[in-house]
């Protein structure tokens, strides 16, 4: 059985399409990921997949629960971690916990002995009675994943988890979700950070203005544009009018200046290395560094999305 | 799990909602003002200058402040919750909607119940106005308690994150009540038009309960006003819950 089922699910709000006719399935312990840009849809699907929010048609299950029509026992199954750190300012990290595994209704010693556990796995232990109120954002982030987790869910709903973090907090929650997964968790995971989807996730769905534009793994999504291999390389010198000049090499598709470096497009990679070399030789400058790299999840991602050519009149519902 | 299990399970979540309210809420200013001063400066406002004893100003000022006490929770904490993300959490969990409207009303039910002692005592220890029959007044106090706290959660489900914009409409409902209910002018006092409004008032019903406690005598039968105080809180769940649903999307 799969974790969730999705099929033809759609989300109009009056005349604007928010999700449009979407079909996907997760498998048992596979992590997940949804990927698209702000507005895609990705908060969308996550509130229709919950039961938070209705669909206007399709159908979705939960380890072969309808949605809509045995929301109880599908949300039995699942934990959920929203955008925004959803937790109460006024009580502390304890009463939080214990109020949230109250609505699961979990037994007093069960949910003490969970509770426990989860806060010092976050490593919020020593803060538990303190009010949240005065937690940094990732303390805060990291006590919404322990209420996320306080039902011990067999799937785990994770809306932009490490969105915005400090980096011990990034690194405790990936470890976690690693933790997961590793014990068969399932793990749905919304994100427009592309490197973040490209190491957690077993699949990742291209989720752009409501519909998906493609689902496979990280890997085989990147073989799909084989186009988009490119050379690294770092100059001894800076120069004005470089770009335009690296742009007019032969085999150079484009050109991306990224911090001190500029990365050349191209279908023929060792022939745009020589050309390089040859370029600086004739410009009395120094090569510091040369690769090759492969197509990144973010050429995929930027390909299927023309995220570069959109700039103006996108309405956004996410 | 079974019916009963889910109907515990349901019970347990409404009560842990009602024990959150009353640990975050309870005693924020607003609620505060609204809730509990609100009534009291209207019941002075009335009171100035009027002939009726205190074993009728007394029932009154219960009924008025069970009524705005009751109907300020929900109306601040639920928008506020809206604008936190934390009413996602509760529309999230595997309860249902019933449980969260049960347990939002809950915690207006228990502060008003609370405060309504005040006034209880008050007219007690300072005016010597003594209870005749302990029944009607139990019973007026928590069903009248009840039922406002559900028509506050009712007005809370008007999807909003600003606690002003529902404490305007609920004003707009709660001020008229308190001249067509009986409390400052006698129901047989009331125009001819205005007569029609009192059956349609749930104050109507919940002071005539607490005026028969320290008077001996109401209006309608005491059934009645026990009756109808059901009707209208079953009529507040379920146009709640409608609401909720048709609004959290």
């Amino acid at each position: 059985m799969n974790a969730i089922e999705v099929d033809h699910l759609s989300k109009h709000f009056g005349k604007l399409v928010a999700l449009n006719d979407i079909s996907f399935s997760v498998s048992e312990g596979e992590t997940f990921g949804f990927l698209g840009p702000n507005g895609a849809g990705k908060t969308t699907t996550i509130r229709l997949l919950t039961g938070i929010s209705p669909p206007t048609g399709g159908k979705a299950t939960i380890f072969g629960k309808d949605i809509v029509k045995e929301t109880t026992a599908a949300r039995k199954q699942m934990g959920i971690v929203h955008e925004t750190s959803n937790i109460y300012d006024d009580l502390s990290a304890w009463q939080n916990l214990m109020f949230t595994a109250e609505l699961y209704t979990i037994g007093k010693k069960e949910r003490e002995e969970r509770g426990k556990e989860l806060l010092e796995l976050f490593g919020l232990w020593e803060r538990r009675t303190d009010r949240v109120h005065g937690f940094s954002k990732g303390m805060k982030r990291r006590l919404t994943l322990a209420m996320g987790l306080i039902n011990n869910p067999r799937l785990l709903f994770l809306d932009e988890p490490t969105s915005g973090l400090d980096v011990q907090s990034n690194l405790i929650i990936r470890e976690v979700i690693r933790d997961l997964n590793s014990k068969g968790v399932t793990v749905f995971l919304t994100t427009h950070n592309i490197e973040e989807a490209n190491v957690a996730c077993d699949r990742v769905a291209i989720i752009n203005r409501g519909s998906i534009a493609a689902i496979d793994s990280p890997e085989r999504l990147k073989t799909t544009i084989q186009s988009a291999q490119s050379v690294e390389v770092a100059f001894g010198s800076a120069a004005t009018g470089r770009e335009r000049d690296l742009q007019q090499l032969p085999g150079v598709s484009e050109v991306r200046k990224e911090g001190d470096k500029f990365r050349l497009f191209t279908r023929n990679p060792s022939d745009v290395i020589a050309e390089v070399m040859e370029y600086a030789h004739l410009n009395n400058t120094r090569v510091l560094s040369i690769n090759t790299l492969g197509p990144s999840l973010e050429d995929v991602f930027i390909k299927l999305t023309g995220l570069e050519i959109r700039t103006k009149g996108v309405s956004t519902v996410d | 799990m079974g019916r009963n299990g889910q109907l515990y399970a349901e019970l347990n979540a409404a009560w842990a909602i009602a024990k959150k309210d009353i640990a975050i809420y309870y005693f924020k200013p607003n609620i505060i003002v609204s809730g509990a001063l609100f009534p009291l400066f209207m019941f002075l406002a009335f009171a100035a200058g009027n002939s009726a004893g205190p074993s009728v100003m007394i029932p009154g000022l219960i009924a008025i402040t069970i009524l705005f006490s009751a109907s300020s929770i929900e109306p601040v904490s639920i928008p506020i919750e809206r604008r936190m993300k934390t009413f996602d959490r509760l529309v999230s969990a595997p309860i249902s909607l019933h449980a969260v409207v049960l347990g939002e009303s809950l915690s207006g039910f228990l502060y008003s119940t609370g405060i309504a002692f005040v006034p209880l005592i008050a007219g007690l220890l300072i005016f010597r106005t003594p209870v005749i029959s302990i029944a009607p007044l139990v019973a007026g106090i928590l069903l009248t308690s009840f039922c406002f706290a559900t028509m506050g959660t009712l007005f809370a489900a008007y999807p909003t994150e600003s606690p002003g914009d529902i404490m305007s409409m609920l004003n707009l409902v709660r001020l008229p009540l308190i001249f067509i209910s009986g409390v400052f002018i006698p129901i047989e006092s009331i125009p001819s038009i205005g007569k029609v409004a009192v059956y349609f008032s749930p104050l109507t019903y919940g002071n005539d309960l607490i005026q028969a406690a320290y008077n001996g005598h109401s209006h309608f039968s005491l059934l009645v006003d026990v009756a109808m105080l059901f009707i209208f809180i079953l009529i507040f769940q379920i146009f709640a819950n409608q609401l909720y649903k048709r609004w959290n999307e």
